[in-house]
């Protein structure tokens, strides 16, 4: 019987098969602003810890040990997110929200467990949805095609928060969320992201889309 | 070819650009600006298509979407349009047009040569003609399209790409004339976001053809100079070539941008069109009027015009449609035109003006420079055939009813018409406000506003220059303050314009003619479709009334110009033999499209491959390699076989399902939904949803269940695993999943918000590979070493958590094929490789990967039912035979328990789930086939219930079926047939619904 070891475990992000596919060649003669620049660049930041976390916002015990777990507070404003270092909490609903974090995802889970009491939920969502971010002059379009969210009224926010929604994207679902460098992530579902990815390709014809993934 | 009517002023065309097109087939030049109207004109092509019905020659009529005769096929092959509108088709080089009426040719029609069918061709004619025989109608329709020469689409699929964008703003400004461009600027100024959509190539509107001076300069230097005041506001969009052609609730408006259509298909790169989904706070409409043609006898022989289409093509593209003008008017604001052919050296040779004592500021002008002016006269006929050669003018009385003199014939090549303007309310009256007819006007206005929009300029009754300009910045400031933006109040100076005095106008819809008008050549109202003054009147004397049924009986404004140039006309007509006045009479509802929209931009980009999400699991790759067939399940692709090279689908799943009976197989159950369920409550809430109770599960064990709707009907089923004290998961079919999650917490939220439970959707987060057959477990145990597979230790109904190839995963011993199971889920990002793993493992056992059919092969062989294939929302679990899965004494209700019992839901002779096992061994029923008792008892027969699932069985060596059947449980041994279309019947007897291993012994072990 041959045994397996742990460093022969392979893994694949939702977009693995993704990496370095253009809506043009990197030889093709329709250059992009003037050079090759491409007007959207969807990096996939996938194979990250994500926590679905649910419990009760009114429970002051429960924002608490939250923060003191993650270094933030939850966002209970509709529509934003916090973020500290690695660590981004989108608020999803009066009593639902999503972690994005660098650390590990068993790890985090437990801790959470260990400083909340009561009726919660933590459910670990690390391989059913994946983060993507678009940079680019073509990015503002882009969501205008995809979405009929309206992101032209989104403003700065202070430091440590921003704006996140959970909408339409094109006939697939995602979070947008603005980032300060003035570009967006996305989180999508993993069955969806072929999908999301074609798309991003086609509808970025017009001003060249490449998708990046590792 | 010379373009004879070409004028040395170029209006806004560039002279120097040559552009070479053809129409029908000739080679002919025009300029860049040009449209293909003005550029047809330029070139002196009078007979640009055939009419309707009469097949009558027809020349360009207008400037605008108004116009009903030069309809065009533009383009060839995979990109050829359709019935375009060569008044709003932009020249460009290699342009190909064509008339889509007028077949063989436009200048000798065969449908010409019977035109005088006119006559037998009166309203109604399609209806009162072709209505019967009923199925010869495929046939007259054949002849009826040929004849009238809509069009072709092209059969080829369209290679343009469409984009399809969601906007926001504050104020939407809809046209850039006079009204609009300063509406936009006022808007802008305050901050707000504003998008300005105009249709035309160029902001501007009438002022493009305009000779007026604002503000010290001529009309296009004031357009160019407001245009870039616009354009330096970074919080303006603004959209030419774009036409708003939908207003719909909520302040949703539809705009169809023209992206690439004026460059030809060769030059051209990017979408085709675009379409805008605009939600807009507030809406300013300035989409301008329509100028009334006058109706007179063969008004439509080509060479006559409106009267500002006349000026438009000497204004704009310097192209004079002729030589020898007479005006037709009963306006002052007609005599622009006079002036205009008067200023650019050609002869007008008489104005022919309705009233009498016409003395405003234009008269005057006209007057002054020599120009004959018959007052008090109409212009009662033209005469010409392919162009016109003559007009008859005689007097007419005050009321204009009545021919009360001699005729005059008056010799000259173009007739310009002008019976005032309409506003055009189309947008406004799309909101559903109801059109108010003003007599001051001679026109609609727009009604009382449904919706956050406001009218100005001529669109809103106000046809003066200055007054819509003031209108329009009243309109910009008052949207966007009421969108929170500025004070309302104006800040830009008034323009200075000009101000013209006027006399008023007649309002003259039907010039008479010295015969009565049943007797009078044809006085064309609507000139696409053929349809007369007289044939309104007649469509009075055969006894319609509402205004309605004489637009379908006549078909006045059914064309593709939607009635824009003859409706008004046609309804003061329809008014007038009703002895009625227009506001009585009332006006037809707008609705969207404004103008013809095509498919491609509606479609977008959710065409091809992008029509609908594909969903795949973390092995999708691996199966595409191994050459999987896929089904689709829901959007979810699922492998439905693996063939191998030369089998035929059937060999395939025989050999499928052997592998899985005799040895192991894997399947991808990825699919299936998850749901993870949380809270102190969780197993009551779960014991709620299912018919039966999971308050013993105990951690380590799994259960299967069936919820019920309200009505007692089964909607769904699968397995619920107690993870730990107070944290499940549940497994729902695959098309359910996001179903089975709404039904969840729509009875938390809404029902038993005291329930302390939470969901979550995990189906994306794992990855499941179903391990199944007699040498599963051997499988297994080589990548699996922190279990104990041991049946003692983990028995059929129970999961552990483990290691499978190196990672951690949950395996349920849970099984759809009666055989020895595991499912194993990891996290997605590494279901490509344990499924990798598995398959080399289980290579010594020669594993075969199997898909969705043989998984139905399997699953039906022991009798488990497909919720949604063996049941259709009618069955309850005692039609399924499945009573075991109902509790019976649960403390709670479940959802559906009152509805098990209603006298529908227990009385004799339901359908129930039977076995069916044909006495052909190898007959394989349809699924879906009726069952009856004697195939030879006649029609109609007495059905006794339907075929669900059919396959045949290769490990059992014959075909079986799953049927309901009316008492069925109580047949058991009966013979009953199931008849084909073709007459034949197949004979099955009835047997129990559970063909293998009925004591379930196999996956016990």
């Amino acid at each position: 019987m041959s045994k397996l070891r742990a460093e022969t475990v392979t893994s694949e992000s939702p977009l693995h098969y993704f990496s370095k596919i253009s809506s043009h060649s990197e030889g093709s003669s329709q250059l992009f602003n003037g050079d090759l620049e491409f007007g959207v660049v969807a990096k996939e930041i996938g194979l990250g810890c994500q926590l679905n976390l649910r419990g009760d916002a009114s429970d002051e015990h429960f924002l608490a040990g939250a923060e003191v777990v993650l270094g933030v507070a939850l966002p209970t404003v509709p529509g934003t997110y916090h973020y500290s270092g690695d660590t981004v909490v989108y608020w999803l609903g009066p009593n639902e929200w999503v972690i994005t974090s660098a650390t590990d995802a068993l790890g985090l889970e437990a801790s959470l467990r260990l400083e909340i009491e009561g009726h919660i939920a933590i459910v670990d969502v690390s391989g059913g949805q994946t983060l993507v971010n678009l940079r680019g002059y073509g990015v503002p379009t882009i969501l205008k095609k995809a979405s009929g969210y309206d992101f032209g009224i989104w403003t700065g926010g202070p430091p440590g928060a921003g704006r996140c929604v959970q909408t339409t994207f094109a006939k697939a679902t995602a979070i947008v969320a603005n980032r300060t460098n003035g570009s967006f992530d996305l989180i999508i579902r993993r069955s969806f992201s072929d999908y999301v990815a074609q798309w991003l390709l086609d509808a970025g014809q017009e001003v060249g889309c490449r998708i990046e993934s590792s | 070819m010379i373009q004879i009517n070409r004028l040395p002023a170029a209006g806004r065309t560039d002279q120097n650009k040559a552009l070479n097109f053809t129409f029908n087939g000739k080679d002919y030049q025009g300029i860049a600006g040009d449209t293909l109207a003005s550029a047809l004109l330029a070139n002196g092509v009078d007979v640009v298509g055939r009419s309707f019905k009469y097949a009558r020659p027809r020349g360009i009529f207008g400037h605008g979407p108004e116009e009903p005769n030069a309809i065009m096929q533009i383009g060839s092959g995979a990109s050829t349009i359709p019935n375009l509108k060569a008044t709003q088709v932009e020249l460009y080089e290699g342009l190909e047009a064509s008339s889509v009426n007028g077949w063989p040719s436009v200048n000798f029609d065969v449908m010409g040569l019977i035109g005088a069918f006119g006559r037998l061709m009166p309203p109604g004619f399609y209806y009162k003609t072709f209505m019967y025989p009923k199925k010869l109608w495929m046939t007259y329709e054949r002849f009826i399209r040929k004849a009238a020469g809509l069009g072709s689409s092209p059969i080829e699929s369209d290679p343009d790409s469409y984009e399809k964008l969601n906007q926001h703003c504050d104020v939407l400004v809809v046209g850039a004339g006079p009204a609009g461009l300063v509406a936009a600027r006022e808007a802008a100024r305050t901050g707000a976001r504003v998008i300005i959509a105009d249709e035309q190539s160029e902001f501007g509107g009438s002022l493009l053809a305009s000779t007026q001076l604002i503000d010290g300069l001529s009309a296009t230097q004031w357009v160019a100079e407001i245009t870039g005041e616009l354009a330096a506001f970074n919080n303006v969009q603004r959209l030419p070539r774009s036409t708003v052609f939908g207003y719909y609730d909520h302040n949703f408006l539809a705009i169809l941008e023209r992206v690439t259509d004026h460059l030809g298909i060769s030059t051209a790169s990017g979408p085709r069109q675009r379409m805008h989904r605009v939600r807009a706070s507030q809406v300013v409409l300035a989409t301008g009027a329509f100028e009334r043609p006058l109706v007179f006898a063969h008004n439509d022989i080509p060479g006559v015009m409106l009267a500002s289409s006349v000026s438009t093509y000497v204004n704009r593209f310097g192209v004079a449609p002729g030589n020898k003008l007479v005006l037709a008017t009963t306006n002052d604001n007609a005599y622009q035109t006079a002036l205009d052919w008067h200023y650019i050296g050609r002869t007008v040779v008489a104005v022919v003006d309705s009233r009498t004592g016409p003395n405003g500021d234009l008269v005057e002008q006209v007057r002054a420079l020599g120009i004959q002016i018959l007052e008090g006269h109409g212009l009662i006929e033209a005469v010409g055939s392919k162009r016109v050669r003559k007009a008859l003018v005689a007097p007419i009385n005050i009321e204009g009813t009545k021919v009360t003199g001699s005729v005059q014939v008056i010799a000259c090549d173009l007739i310009a018409s002008s019976g005032g303007w309409s506003a055009a309310i189309h947008l406004s009256s799309h909101t559903g406000a109801k059109p108010v007819w003003d007599d001051a006007i001679v026109s609609f206005r727009p009604g009382e506003s449904k919706q956050k929009e406001r009218s100005a300029g001529a669109c809103r009754g106000t046809f003066g220059g200055l007054d819509g300009l003031l209108e329009g910045a009243n309109a910009g400031a008052e949207a966007a303050k009421l969108a929170g933006f500025g004070t309302g109040v104006v800040q830009f100076p008034t323009p200075m314009v000009d101000q013209i005095v006027e006399q008023p106008q007649q309002a003259l819809f039907l010039v008479p003619h010295n015969k009565t008008t049943s007797r009078a050549p044809s006085q064309f109202v609507d000139f696409q479709l053929d349809v007369s003054a007289a044939g309104i009147e007649l469509a009075v004397l055969e006894g319609f009334e509402s205004v309605e049924h004489v637009k379908r009986y006549t078909a006045l404004g059914f064309g593709t110009d939607q009635g824009k140039l003859g409706n008004i006309n046609g309804m003061a007509i329809l008014a007038n033999a009703l002895d009625q006045d227009i506001a009585e009479t009332g006006t037809t509802i707008f609705r969207p499209s404004y103008t013809p929209t095509t498919f491609g931009a509606i479609a977008g980009r959710d065409i091809n491959h992008l029509f609908d999400p594909e969903r795949y699991t973390a092995m999708h790759r691996w199966h595409v390699e191994n050459g999987a067939e896929f089904e689709n399940v829901g959007q979810w692709k699922r492998p439905w076989y693996f063939p191998q090279a030369n089998e035929t689908m059937q060999q395939t799943v025989d050999r499928e399902g052997l592998a899985v009976r005799n040895s192991v197989g894997i399947l991808d159950a990825t699919t299936l939904g998850k749901i993870d369920i949380q809270g102190p409550d969780a197993a009551e809430f779960i014991t709620r949803m299912y018919t039966n109770s999971y308050l013993k599960l105990a951690p380590g064990k799994c259960r299967y269940g069936v919820m019920l709707k309200e009505d007692g009907m089964i909607f769904d089923d699968g397995v619920c695993a107690c993870l730990s004290e107070n944290h499940y998961l549940m497994f729902t079919t695959t098309g359910g999943a996001a179903g089975v999650l709404s039904w969840l917490e729509l009875w938390q939220q809404t029902e038993w918000p005291e329930l302390q439970v939470y969901f979550t959707s995990v189906t994306d987060h794992w990855a499941t590979a179903t391990v199944t057959g007699p040498n599963a477990r051997k499988v297994i145990a080589k990548v699996c070493q922190d279990i104990d597979l041991a049946s003692e230790a983990f028995g059929f109904m129970d999961w552990r958590d483990g290691t499978v190839a190196g990672v951690k995963a949950r395996v349920f011993r849970i099984s759809f094929t009666g055989e020895l199971s595991y499912e194993i889920n990891v996290p997605a990002h590494y279901g490509r490789h344990v499924w990798e793993q598995l398959i080399e493992a289980g290579s010594e056992f020669n594993i075969t990967p199997y898909g969705t059919e043989t998984m139905h092969v399997l699953r039906a062989e022991k009798g488990f039912i497909i919720v949604g294939q063996d049941t259709d929302g009618s069955m309850t679990p005692a039609d399924m035979n499945m009573n075991w899965v109902v509790g019976k004494n649960k403390v709670f209700s479940f959802i559906g328990k009152r509805s098990l019992e209603r006298s529908d839901s227990i009385r004799e002779n339901r359908k129930q789930l039977v076995g069916l096992k044909t006495l052909e061994p190898n007959a394989v029923l349809a699924e879906g086939a009726q069952i009856v008792n004697d195939p030879n008892q006649p029609i109609p027969m007495a059905m006794q219930g339907h075929v669900t699932s059919s396959y045949y069985s290769a490990s059992l060596g014959h075909s079986i079926a799953l049927a309901v059947v009316k008492g069925g449980l109580n047949r058991m041994g009966d013979v009953v047939y199931c008849p084909a279309a073709d007459g034949s019947a197949t004979a099955a007897k009835i047997v129990s619904s559970v063909f293998y291993d009925p004591t379930g012994d196999r996956q016990h072990v």
